[in-house]
C-alpha cells in the first residue's frame, strides 16, 4: 500500500483538522503522506544514515589523500635552488596529474564513471564504497590544496628546529608543523566538509539510497514534490548549522594556546 | 692554547656549500675541539651562518667533508637524524614551537627520539629551567614569554637532547638590546661548564671574552683564524682590519 487518498486520510483524521482551511488541510495531509504513512521517516532516517557513512568515508579518505598529496607538493616546493631527488620528482608529478583531472572534471561525471566504467558495484555494501571512494578521491584534491597552504603558512624556522632536534622530515610534519597547521585551516577544512556533505547527494546517480534519493522516492510515491524536497532541505540546513556550531567550538578549543 | 690533549668533536675539510651558480662558502677546513667555544664573525653575505648550518647539514654541504661521530655526515647516504640528535642549535628567532608549553617543548625530543620516559625527561627539563632561572615558566606558552626568556628556553631545549656540541646561529641578533645580556650569561655559563660551542655573532665584546677560537670568514673562505687577542687586537689580513673598524 503506498498511495492514501485525501477523502480516505481525512475520515480517521482527528476531527479539529476537519474545521482548518482547505489549504492547511492538504498541507497537513502531505506531512501525514511523507513521513507517517507506512512509517515513511524510516527512509528518510535510512538516507542519512547512508549519507552520514559516505560523507565520513570520503572525509577521512579525502585527508588521508589531500595529507600526502599536500606533503609531497610542500616538499618539492622546498627545493628552490636544488634540483628535488628523482622519486619526489615523479611523485610530484602524478600528485599534479591527480589534481588537474579532479578538480577540471564535474562530480557528477566522476560518479558515473566510477560507478558504470571503472568499479561497477553489484551490491549493496559495494555501491557504499563505490560512492565513499569517489567522494574521497574527489575531496582529497581540494583538502589538499587546503593543508598545502596550511603547510606553507608554517615559518620554515619550525621545520628548522624540529630537524635540528633529529626529528626526520615526517615527524616534524607530525609533531610540529601539522598540528600549528591544522589551526590555521579548520575553517577552510571546515567549508570542504560541508560540501562533502552536501555533494553526497549526488551519489543517487550510481542507485545510492541516500537521503536526497529517498526524498526523490517519497515524491514518485506520493505524487507530491514540495513536501518531501523542502523537508530534504530542512534537513540539510539543520545539519550544516550543527557542524558550523561544532567547528567553532573546536577552533574556539585549539586556540588556546595564543594568548 | 693546548690541543694535544683534546680530541676533534667536528673536523670540517675543504667545505662547499653552491646555491645554483653562487658559491658561497668556497673550501672551508677547521677543527672543533671538545670543550672548545669558536666564535666566527664577518660581514652579513660572508657566509658564516651557511657555514653553522652547514654543521649540522641544514644546508646540505656541496662539497668536502664533515666528519662527526667518526663519520662524514656530508655524505647523504648517512642519516642525518640520529647525529642531529648529538647537536644543539639554537636560532636567531628562536623557533620555539608555539602549540606547546616550555616544558613540553624541551621534553618532545627526548621523549620521541630517545625513547626517555616522561617524567625522566620533565625531571631534567626542569633542572635545566631551574639553570636559566625559567623554572616558574615550565607551564606557559612560548607567546607569554620575552624575546630572552624564549632564547633561554630555546638554549635548554637544545640541551635536553644532551647534545655534544651546540651551534647558536647569532642567537641575539633579534632581541631588544635589554635583553641580550641574559641570553649571554647564559651561554657563558654554558662555556664555563665546558660545553663545545660554534656562535656566530656580532657580540664582539662576548667573543672576546669567551672564544678560545675566534674564526674570520671572509667570501666563503677563512680570512683569519686565532685567539681573540690575535683577532681582536692584532689583525693581520686587511679585510678584518676593515670589517673591525666598522663593528669595534
Amino acid at each position: 500500500m503506498n498511495y492514501v487518498s485525501f477523502s480516505t486520510w481525512i475520515t480517521t483524521a482527528p476531527a479539529w483538522i476537519a474545521g482548518l482551511p482547505e489549504g492547511l488541510q492538504n498541507f497537513i495531509f502531505q506531512l501525514f503522506q511523507t513521513f507517517v504513512f507506512a512509517d515513511r521517516w524510516k527512509l528518510f532516517a535510512n538516507g542519512l544514515k547512508i549519507t552520514f557513512i559516505v560523507t565520513i568515508g570520503a572525509l577521512a579518505i579525502g585527508i588521508v589523500i589531500g595529507l600526502i598529496i599536500a606533503m609531497i607538493r610542500t616538499l618539492y616546493s622546498s627545493y628552490v635552488v636544488t634540483k628535488p631527488p628523482f622519486l619526489l620528482r615523479v611523485f610530484n608529478t602524478f600528485a599534479n596529474i591527480y589534481l588537474t583531472v579532479i578538480r577540471g572534471t564535474p562530480m557528477m561525471v566522476q560518479l558515473l564513471i566510477m560507478g558504470f566504467v571503472i568499479i561497477v558495484p553489484k551490491t549493496d555494501t559495494g555501491t557504499i564504497l563505490c560512492g565513499i571512494i569517489t567522494l574521497g578521491i574527489n575531496s582529497g584534491a581540494y583538502v589538499a590544496e587546503i593543508i598545502r597552504s596550511g603547510l606553507m603558512s608554517i615559518p620554515k624556522g619550525q621545520t628548522e628546529a624540529g630537524r635540528s632536534l633529529g626529528f626526520n622530515y615526517i615527524q616534524t610534519m607530525w609533531y610540529i608543523v601539522i598540528p600549528q597547521a591544522i589551526k590555521n585551516i579548520l575553517p577552510a577544512l571546515g567549508n570542504e566538509m560541508i560540501t562533502l556533505l552536501k555533494d553526497t547527494s549526488l551519489v543517487s546517480v550510481i542507485a545510492l539510497r541516500d537521503v536526497t534519493k529517498q526524498a526523490q522516492n517519497i515524491q514518485s510515491l506520493t505524487y507530491n514534490a514540495l513536501v518531501p524536497y523542502i523537508s530534504l532541505a530542512v534537513i540539510y540546513l539543520v545539519i550544516v548549522i550543527v557542524l558550523t556550531r561544532l567547528l567553532a567550538v573546536l577552533e574556539k578549543r585549539l586556540r588556546r594556546s595564543e594568548h | 692554547m693546548n690541543t694535544e690533549n683534546q680530541d676533534i668533536v667536528i673536523k670540517v675539510e675543504n667545505l662547499e656549500k653552491h646555491f645554483g651558480d653562487h658559491k658561497v662558502l668556497k673550501g672551508i677546513s677547521t677543527d672543533i675541539d671538545r670543550g672548545e667555544v669558536v666564535v666566527i664573525i664577518g660581514a652579513s653575505g660572508s657566509g658564516k651562518s651557511t657555514f653553522l648550518r652547514c654543521l649540522n647539514c641544514l644546508e646540505d654541504p656541496t662539497g668536502g667533508s664533515i666528519i662527526f661521530d667518526g663519520v662524514d655526515i656530508a655524505d647523504v647516504s648517512i642519516d642525518i637524524n640520529i647525529h642531529r640528535q648529538k647537536m644543539g642549535m639554537v636560532f636567531q628567532q628562536f623557533n620555539l614551537f608555539p602549540h606547546k608549553t616550555v616544558i613540553e617543548n624541551m621534553t618532545m625530543a627526548p621523549i620521541k627520539l630517545k625513547g626517555m620516559k616522561k617524567e625522566d625527561a620533565n625531571v631534567l627539563a626542569m633542572k635545566l629551567l631551574e639553570r636559566v632561572g625559567l623554572a616558574d615558566r615550565a607551564d606557559s606558552y612560548p607567546s607569554q614569554l620575552s624575546g630572552g626568556q624564549q632564547q633561554r628556553v630555546a638554549i635548554v631545549r637544545a640541551l635536553a637532547m644532551e647534545p655534544d656540541v651546540m651551534l647558536f646561529d647569532e642567537p641575539t641578533s633579534a632581541l631588544d638590546p635589554e635583553m641580550v645580556g641574559e641570553v649571554l650569561d647564559v651561554m657563558k655559563t654554558l662555556a664555563d661548564d665546558g660545553m663545545t660551542m660554534v656562535i656566530v655573532t656580532h657580540e664582539m665584546g662576548f667573543a672576546r671574552e669567551v672564544a678560545d677560537d675566534v674564526i674570520f670568514i671572509a667570501d666563503g673562505i677563512i680570512e683569519e683564524e686565532g685567539t681573540p687577542e690575535e683577532v681582536f687586537d692584532h689583525p693581520k689580513s686587511e679585510k678584518l682590519q676593515s670589517f673591525l673598524s666598522k663593528v669595534l
